[in-house]
C-alpha cells in the first residue's frame, strides 16, 4: 500500500450515540457542523470560534474534547456521543435530572457541553468533590448560572442524593 | 455552599396590594423548561434549517475609521454556490435610515443597515454574502473588494468631545445628546457643608454580558404577501419591530417575529435590527430563506458593548457628623459609533439618581458622545449600574477620606425603612427596602466581625486583605415616558405587557407570553401564578415557548428587559388568568345551577364548595362545553375561556421641565459584601469570602431569584476582574475573543453565599418586584475591597470599575498617582 | 469559524507522514489541533495539506531510553502526560505543569509535540523543556537528528523542525538530586500565562527559564550565575533575581505593560526557584 494521497474530501464511518453513520465531508468541514448541520443533531452548540466556550462539547471514543477542534474527517472510525444520546431510551440520566432539580440551567444553551463534560468526570470518578467538579468543568463557561448550581448538581450526583 | 437567611420586615405602613394566597406562588418548584433543554432538543434560531436555504456571512470594516472608496463583489459572485451580495449603496437605496430617538445634533445621525460610504467602527458590516454553505459564503466574502480610505480615529470620549474630527457629518458634532439634570440646590449644599470631598475622575469600562449563544436569524419572505418572517433571538421584539418597519418602508404587521430558545440575552440582544434588516433584503432580493449566524468574534467587536462612562469634577458635600447632603458631577458617556437604544442610558441612570442615599442635592450635567467603537446596547444593569458605582465609589472614597468606617457611614447615609415608600429627589419613588437590615445579613454571612483578625492573618502570610461592600438598587419596570425628558418630541410613555390564557377543549391550560425569555424560566413562573388562580397543579398549564408576534399576544414594549417580568409580565398572565377564571366560575355555577359564591376552583375542578362530590366540573368539561358542546348556554351568556390581558401599569406623566417623574416602579435591593486577597508582588486579586443579599419583595420562585443573583454577581465578578473591551488608537479590539476578554470560569468562582429578605412590593401585582439585572454589585464591592486591601499599602483610590492584576499592581507601584485625583475641603 | 479548503491525508507510519510533508508544499503536520484547528478557523493559517498524525502509534508512548531518559513521543497528550506513572516517578512537574494547561476537553486533545512545534511564548512547556534540558529528536527524509531545548525554539511559531520534517519524540533526564518549580501569572484560573518561570535545582546551582518575555524561553542566566553558589536562602535567592527585569525586553499588551512583565518575571523566577528548592528538599 502506498502513502494515501491527500484529498480535499473523505468518506468517513463513525457511530454516533450507538448508530453507524457514513458521510462524505469536505476535509474543513469542522465536526460540531457535521454534527449540527449534516447529522441534525442539534444539541450540540457553538459559543465561540476560539475554543474556549464548551459549548461544542462531545464524547469521541469516550473522551471529551471541544468538536470545534476537530475536523469531521479526524473523527473517522471513532466512536461519538453527543447529549442526545444521554437519555437515548427516555429516561433521563440522574445528572440530566440532578441538574432540573438544582436549577442548573437558565438559558440552556451552555447545558448539553456541561453535561458531557460532567458524564465524562462521574464515569471517571463517580463521587467527585466540588474542586475537582470545578476543575472539570472550567472547559465550559456559562454566562447565566455562575456555576453555583451546576457544582452542586454534578456533586449531588456522586453523592447519591440526587 | 449557600446559606439563605430570610427576614421579612413588616410593611404595615404601606398600603398593600391584594396578593394571593400562597400557593405554587412562593416555591421552588423545578423549571418546566429544563427537561428539552438538558436533552438538547430545545430549539435555538440556529437549529432552524429552510429548504434552499442561504448562509449569510458579512464583509466587516478592518478600520475603526475609514472612507469606503469602492466595493467589489464580483469576484464573489463568481464563485459556484454564492447566491447573491448586498452593500450599503443598496441598503441606501432600499431603505430608511433607522430612527433615532435624540434631539439635535444626535438626531440628524443617519444610521443604516450597512455602512453607507463611511465605516465608522472596527468590524462594522459593509456587505453581506450569500452562499450556499456556512464556508463558501465565508470563502466569498473573502473576494469581496473593498477599498478604504483611512480616517483620524476617535477612543476616548474626551477627544471626541473637542469635535476635531466628526464621525457623523450630518450631525456635525460628536455629541449625540447633553443636558443637566438638577435637582434640589447643590451650590448651596457644597456651601454649607462642613467637608466638601472632590474627585477629580473615576472611568467606569467597557463589557459586555456576552451571552452563549450569538445573535442571528432565519428570515423567510412571503412574495405574495410582503411578509417577512423572522426565526431570531431579539429579546425585545416589539421595539425592534419600531425600527425595522419604517426602516424596510413596510407597516410592523409585515414583520413577524418568532423566537423559542435564546441563549441568554441580558440586554445584548436588542439592538439587531441593523443585521435583521439586511437579512429581510437579501431574503427578498434572492427569493430564498437566508440565515446568518453571528460569531463570537464578531459579537466582540461589533454588536453590543455597555456604556461606558468617565465621571468628572465630582463634589460631594457632607457634614460634620458624617452626613452626605449632595453632590455633582459631570458624567461623559461614550456610546459607541451609532446611538441605536441610545440616547435612553443618558436618562435610565435617574431611576436610581441618589442611589440607596439620601442625598437631597443633585446635579450631573451629562453627555453622551460617539465615538470610533462598537455601539452600546443595554447590558444587564444597564445605565443604572454605571450611575450606581459612582454612588458606591462616592460613599467609599468619601468614607475613608473623612476615616469613617464605610459600614457605619453607610448606614448612617442609607433612606430609612421608615421612610419608605421614599421620594426621590427626582421624583422617583422607592417602593419599599430595608437597606441597612439587609447590609446586616450580608455582614452576618461573612462573618464581618472577624475582618481584622484575618487581615492579620493574610498580613503573616505575605497577603493584603480587604473587605467592601456594594449597595444596589435594581429599578424595574420602565416608564418609557423618561425619553421625553431626553426629547420632549418622542411619542412613547407608560408601559405595558401582555399576555392570553385559555382553557382549551380536553381542559388544557394554554399560556402565551408576549414577553421574550432567554433563561428566566417563564414557563414555569407564570405556570406557577396561573396553577394558583385557576386551582390546578402547573403541570397542567402549558406555557407556551418563546414568543411568536402572529400568535401570541403582545404590546408595543414587549419583551424581557428592564427586569420587568415579576410586574408586568406576571401582572398580564395574572389578570388573563383571572379574567378566564371569572368565566369558569360563571359557567360551573350555570351547570351545577348553584351562586357563584358558591363556587371554588381546586385541584382542578370547579366544584361547589363543601359540596357533594358529584357536584364538580372537571377543566375538561368546562372546556368542552364552551369549545363544542355550548347549545344550551343562554343567548346572552357568551363566555370564551379565552383572554388577553394587558398589563399597564401607571406611572402619571413626567415633568419634562423639572426633569422628574416616576421613572420606574420596584426597587429590588442588593447588597453585596467581598472579601479579597491581593498579592502585592503581583497585583492578583483573590476574591475569598463573598455574600450576596438580595430583597426583591415576594419571590415567586426563590429558586430562580437565587439563580438570576448568582448570574448577576458573576458578571459583575468578571467586570470587576477582568472583562474589558480595550482598544487600541487604531480603534482595533484588542479583547475580541474569550482568550483576551475572560469571562470566569468555574475555577475562577469563588464560592458564593447568598441571603435573602422579602419586602413586599405595594405596588406591583404580586408583591414581586423586578429583579435579575442586579446593580452590579459585585463591581462596587470589590472595587472597595481592593481600595480597603490597598490601603495598607500606600492607600490608593481606585477609579476605574475593572481592576485585572497588571492595573492593581500599577496601583501598588505608585499610589500617589490615583490619590492626586482626591481632595478633601474641610471648614 | 470556517476554514479554507484544505486537502488530508492520514499516513499509518512515520515514514509515510516525512514523505507527505516533504512531498507538498504547504503541508503541516495535525497532531491534537488544539492550536492549528483553530488558527486555520481564523484563516490565520491556511496550509494546503493537513497530514494527521493520529494513527502513528509509535508517536503516543512514554517510556525510559536504554540510558534512562523519559522518553515522549510528540503525540502524548497532556492527559497522558498526567496520568502516566513513568513521568510520576522520573518527573513530575511535567504531569503537573500538564494538568494546568488549558481545560480538560484540551487537554484530552492537545499533545506534547504540538505544544512546543507551535512554539506559543505563552505556551507552558517551552520554559519548563528549556530547564529540564530536554532533548528533541526529529525525523526527516534525511534520517534523524537530536537537538537540545536551547537550541529547539527559534522564535514565534519557529523552532528547529524544518519544512518536511516531524518531531517524534522528547527526552528528559530523570529527576536526580533535583528540585523543578514552575511559577507565574495567569489569566483567570489555569489560563494562559501573562510571565511564568520554570526552574530546576541541584546540588550545582540553578537552571531558570523565563516565559512570555520574548519570542522563545529566555534563560535567566546571570541570576543562574549568581545561584551557582548553592545558597538558596529565600534572600540569597531574591537577591540574585534582582536586575533580571531590567535585562528583559517583554512586550506590552492588554494584559500588562512592559515593566509589570519585568517585575512578574523577578517575581516568578523567585517563586519557581524557592518552589524548586523545597521539592528538592522532600
Ligand atoms: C482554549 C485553549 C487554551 C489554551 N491555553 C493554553 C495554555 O495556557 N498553555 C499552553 O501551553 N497551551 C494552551 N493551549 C494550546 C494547546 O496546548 C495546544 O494543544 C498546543 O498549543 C498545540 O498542540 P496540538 O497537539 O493541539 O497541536 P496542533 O494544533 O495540531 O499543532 C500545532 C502546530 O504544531 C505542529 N506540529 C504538531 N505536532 C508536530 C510534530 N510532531 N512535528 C512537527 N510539527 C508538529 C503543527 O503542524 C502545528 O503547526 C490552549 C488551547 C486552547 C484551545
Ligand atoms: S464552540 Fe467549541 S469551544 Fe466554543
Ligand atoms: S445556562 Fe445560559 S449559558 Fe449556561
Amino acid at each position: 500500500m502506498g502513502t494515501p494521497a491527500p484529498a480535499r474530501s473523505r468518506a468517513i464511518s463513525l457511530e454516533v450515540n450507538g448508530e453507524a453513520v457514513e458521510y462524505e465531508v469536505p476535509a474543513r468541514r469542522l465536526l460540531v457542523h457535521f454534527i449540527r448541520d449534516d447529522l441534525g443533531l442539534t444539541g450540540t452548540h457553538v459559543g465561540c470560534d476560539t475554543g474556549n466556550c464548551g459549548a461544542c462539547t462531545v464524547h469521541v471514543d469516550g473522551v471529551s474534547v471541544k468538536s470545534c477542534m476537530l475536523l469531521a474527517v479526524q473523527a473517522d472510525g471513532t466512536r461519538i456521543a453527543t447529549v442526545e444520546g444521554l437519555a437515548a431510551d427516555g429516561e433521563l440520566t440522574a445528572l440530566q435530572r440532578s441538574f432540573n432539580e438544582h436549577h442548573a440551567l437558565q438559558c440552556g444553551y451552555c447545558t448539553p457541553g456541561m453535561l458531557m463534560s460532567a458524564t465524562a468526570l462521574l464515569e471517571q470518578n463517580p463521587h467527585p468533590n466540588e474542586d475537582e467538579v470545578r476543575v472539570a468543568l472550567q472547559g465550559n463557561i456559562c454566562r447565566c448560572t455562575g456555576y453555583v448550581n451546576i457544582v452542586e448538581a454534578v456533586v449531588a450526583v456522586g453523592e447519591g442524593t440526587s | 455552599m449557600s446559606t439563605t437567611t430570610t427576614t421579612t420586615p413588616t410593611v404595615t405602613e404601606q398600603q398593600s396590594t391584594p396578593t394571593l394566597e400562597k400557593g405554587y406562588i412562593g416555591q421552588s418548584i423545578p423549571r418546566r423548561e429544563d427537561k428539552r433543554l438538558v436533552q438538547g432538543l430545545g430549539t435555538f434560531f440556529d437549529d432552524m434549517r429552510r429548504h434552499g436555504m442561504g448562509y449569510v456571512h458579512f464583509v466587516r470594516s478592518p478600520y475603526g475609521h475609514a472612507k469606503i472608496v469602492s466595493i467589489d463583489v464580483s469576484k464573489a459572485l463568481e464563485l459556484d454556490g454564492v447566491y447573491g451580495t448586498i452593500t450599503g449603496d443598496e441598503v441606501a437605496i432600499h431603505t430608511e435610515p433607522f430612527f433615532e430617538m435624540s434631539v439635535e445634533p444626535g438626531a440628524n445621525i443617519k444610521d443604516y443597515a450597512l455602512a453607507v460610504g463611511r465605516v465608522r467602527h472596527t468590524g462594522e458590516p459593509v456587505a453581506a454574502v450569500c452562499a450556499a454553505t456556512r464556508e463558501l459564503a465565508r470563502d466569498a466574502a473573502d473576494l469581496v473588494e473593498v477599498e478604504y480610505d483611512p480616517l483620524p480615529v476617535l477612543v476616548d470620549a474626551e477627544e471626541s468631545l473637542k469635535d476635531e474630527t466628526v464621525l457623523h457629518d450630518d450631525a456635525g458634532s460628536n455629541v449625540v445628546w447633553s443636558g443637566v439634570f438638577d435637582w434640589g440646590d447643590i451650590d448651596q449644599a457644597l456651601a454649607d457643608a462642613d467637608h466638601v470631598v472632590k474627585i477629580e475622575r473615576l472611568h467606569f469600562h467597557r463589557f459586555s454580558s456576552t451571552p452563549l449563544e450569538c445573535a442571528g436569524a432565519l428570515v423567510e419572505y412571503d412574495k405574495g404577501t410582503a411578509e417577512w418572517t423572522l426565526h431570531c433571538n431579539h429579546q425585545m421584539p416589539g421595539v425592534g419591530a419600531i425600527w425595522m418597519a419604517p426602516a424596510l418602508r413596510t407597516g410592523i404587521d409585515k414583520l413577524r417575529f418568532v423566537t423559542q430558545d435564546i441563549g441568554g440575552g441580558f440586554g445584548n440582544k436588542i439592538c439587531l435590527h441593523p443585521q435583521y434588516v439586511v437579512l429581510c433584503l437579501l431574503a427578498r432580493k434572492l427569493g430564498r430563506p437566508v440565515q446568518w449566524t453571528e460569531w463570537r468574534t464578531d459579537q466582540h467587536t461589533a454588536n453590543a458593548h455597555g456604556n461606558e462612562r468617565t465621571f468628572l469634577d465630582i463634589e460631594v458635600g457632607v457634614m460634620a457628623d458624617g452626613t452626605m447632603t449632595g453632590f455633582k458631577v459631570r458624567a461623559l458617556d461614550d456610546c459607541g459609533a451609532f446611538p441605536r437604544y441610545e440616547p435612553l442610558g443618558c436618562i435610565i441612570w435617574a431611576q436610581v439618581t441618589p442611589g440607596l442615599y439620601g442625598w437631597r442635592n443633585i446635579r450631573v450635567d451629562f453627555t453622551q458622545v460617539c465615538t470610533n467603537k462598537s455601539p452600546v446596547s443595554p447590558n444587564r444593569g444597564y445605565s443604572r449600574m454605571q450611575h450606581l458605582w459612582l454612588t458606591e465609589r462616592i460613599a467609599d472614597i468619601v468614607a475613608t477620606e473623612l476615616g469613617i468606617d464605610p459600614v457605619e457611614f453607610r448606614k448612617k447615609n442609607y433612606v430609612k425603612t421608615e421612610q419608605m415608600p421614599y421620594e426621590t429627589p427626582n421624583g422617583c419613588v422607592y417602593d419599599s427596602g430595608d437597606y441597612a437590615a439587609a447590609l446586616d445579613i450580608a455582614l452576618d454571612l461573612i462573618d464581618s466581625g472577624s475582618i481584622e483578625d484575618r487581615r492579620k492573618e493574610a498580613a503573616a502570610r505575605g497577603k493584603l486583605l480587604g473587605f467592601g461592600i456594594g449597595s444596589t438598587l435594581d429599578s424595574g419596570t420602565n416608564n418609557f415616558g423618561q425619553s421625553t425628558l431626553l426629547n420632549p418630541d418622542l411619542q412613547f410613555s407608560g408601559n405595558n405587557e401582555a399576555a392570553s390564557v385559555k382553557l382549551d377543549i380536553f381542559g388544557e391550560v394554554v399560556v402565551t407570553l408576549g414577553t421574550v425569555p432567554q433563561g428566566q424560566g417563564h414557563e414555569t413562573t407564570a405556570a406557577q401564578v396561573v396553577a394558583d388562580i385557576l386551582g390546578c397543579s402547573p403541570e397542567q398549564v402549558n406555557v407556551r415557548r418563546g414568543h411568536d408576534t402572529w400568535f401570541n399576544s403582545h404590546a408595543g414594549f414587549s419583551g424581557t428587559y428592564a427586569s420587568q417580568f415579576a410586574f408586568t409580565g406576571l401582572g398580564a398572565v395574572k389578570g388573563a388568568a383571572e379574567l378566564v377564571r371569572a368565566e369558569m366560575v360563571q359557567l360551573a355555577a350555570a351547570v351545577l345551577q348553584a351562586p357563584e359564591e358558591a363556587i371554588e376552583l381546586a385541584d382542578g375542578f370547579a366544584r361547589i364548595k363543601d359540596g357533594p362530590e358529584e357536584a364538580a366540573l372537571p377543566f375538561m368539561a368546562l372546556g368542552a362545553i364552551v369549545n363544542a358542546n355550548n347549545a344550551f348556554l343562554p343567548p346572552d351568556f357568551n363566555p370564551t375561556l379565552n383572554h388577553r390581558y394587558v398589563c399597564r401599569p401607571y406611572f402619571g406623566m413626567v415633568d419634562t421641565e423639572k426633569k422628574t417623574g416616576q421613572l420606574t416602579l420596584t426597587y429590588a435591593t442588593q447588597i453585596h459584601a467581598a472579601v479579597v486577597e491581593i498579592d502585592p508582588e503581583t497585583g492578583v486579586v483573590d476574591v475569598v469570602d463573598y455574600a450576596a443579599v438580595d430583597d426583591c419583595g415576594i419571590r415567586i420562585n426563590p429558586q430562580i431569584v437565587e439563580g438570576q443573583v448568582h448570574g448577576a454577581t458573576t458578571h459583575a465578578l468578571g467586570a470587576a476582574l477582568s472583562e474589558e473591551f480595550v482598544y487600541d488608537e487604531e480603534g482595533t479590539l484588542l479583547t475580541s475573543n474569550f482568550y483576551d476578554y475572560h469571562v470566569p470560569h468555574a475555577l475562577d468562582m469563588p464560592p458564593l453565599k447568598t441571603g435573602s429578605m422579602e419586602s413586599p412590593s405595594p405596588v406591583a401585582p404580586l408583591g414581586a418586584k423586578g429583579m435579575g439585572e442586579g446593580g452590579g454589585g459585585g463591581i462596587h464591592c470589590v472595587c472597595a475591597a481592593i481600595q480597603d486591601a490597598l490601603g495598607a499599602a500606600g492607600k490608593a483610590i481606585v477609579y476605574t470599575s475593572c481592576n485585572p492584576p497588571h492595573r492593581v499592581w500599577s496601583m501598588l507601584q505608585d499610589p500617589e498617582a490615583t490619590r492626586a485625583n482626591v481632595s478633601v475641603v474641610s471648614k | 469559524m470556517l476554514l479554507r479548503e484544505v486537502d488530508y491525508a492520514r499516513p499509518a507510519t512515520v515514514e509515510e507522514a516525512v514523505s507527505l510533508l516533504a512531498a507538498h508544499e504547504g503541508a503541516r503536520a495535525l497532531a491534537g489541533g488544539q492550536t492549528l484547528v483553530n488558527v486555520m478557523k481564523a484563516r490565520a493559517a491556511a496550509p494546503d495539506v493537513l497530514v494527521d498524525l493520529v494513527d502513528l502509534a509509535e508517536l503516543r508512548t512514554i517510556g525510559f531510553s536504554s540510558d534512562g531518559l523519559l522518553e515522549i513521543g510528540a503525540m502524548v497528550t497532556y492527559t497522558q502526560l498526567v496520568g502516566s506513572s513513568e513521568v510520576e516517578v522520573a518527573r513530575p512537574i511535567l504531569a503537573e505543569v500538564a494538568a494546568t494547561i488549558a481545560d480538560v476537553q484540551v487537554r484530552n486533545r492537545g499533545t506534547v509535540g504540538g505544544n512546543v512545534c507551535v512554539s506559543d511564548p505563552t505556551n507552558h512547556l517551552p520554559p519548563l523543556l528549556v530547564v529540564l534540558d530536554a532533548s528533541f529528536t526529529i525525523r526527516g527524509s534525511g534520517g534523524e537528528r537530536v537537538v537540545p531545548a536551547d537550541e529547539f525554539f527559534v522564535g514565534v511559531y519557529m523552532t528547529a523542525v524544518g519544512e518536511g520534517e516531524l518531531l517524534t519524540k522528547i527526552s528528559v533526564p530523570p529527576a536526580s538530586d533535583t528540585g523543578d518549580g514552575f511559577s507565574g501569572v495567569t489569566i483567570g484560573k489555569h489560563g494562559t500565562y501573562v510571565v511564568d518561570a520554570a526552574a530546576t535545582v541541584s546540588g550545582e546551582g540553578a537552571r531558570i527559564a523565563i516565559g512570555c518575555v520574548a519570542a522563545t524561553p529566555v534563560r535567566a542566566t546571570e541570576m543562574e550565575e549568581r545561584l551557582a553558589g548553592g545558597d538558596f536562602s529565600e534572600d540569597a535567592v531574591r537577591e540574585a533575581a534582582k536586575g533580571l527585569g531590567a535585562s528583559l525586553d517583554p512586550p506590552s499588551d492588554v494584559h500588562g505593560s512592559a515593566d509589570y512583565r519585568r517585575s512578574l518575571a523577578e517575581t516568578s523566577a523567585v517563586r519557581a526557584v524557592l518552589q524548586a528548592v523545597e521539592r528538592r528538599k522532600r
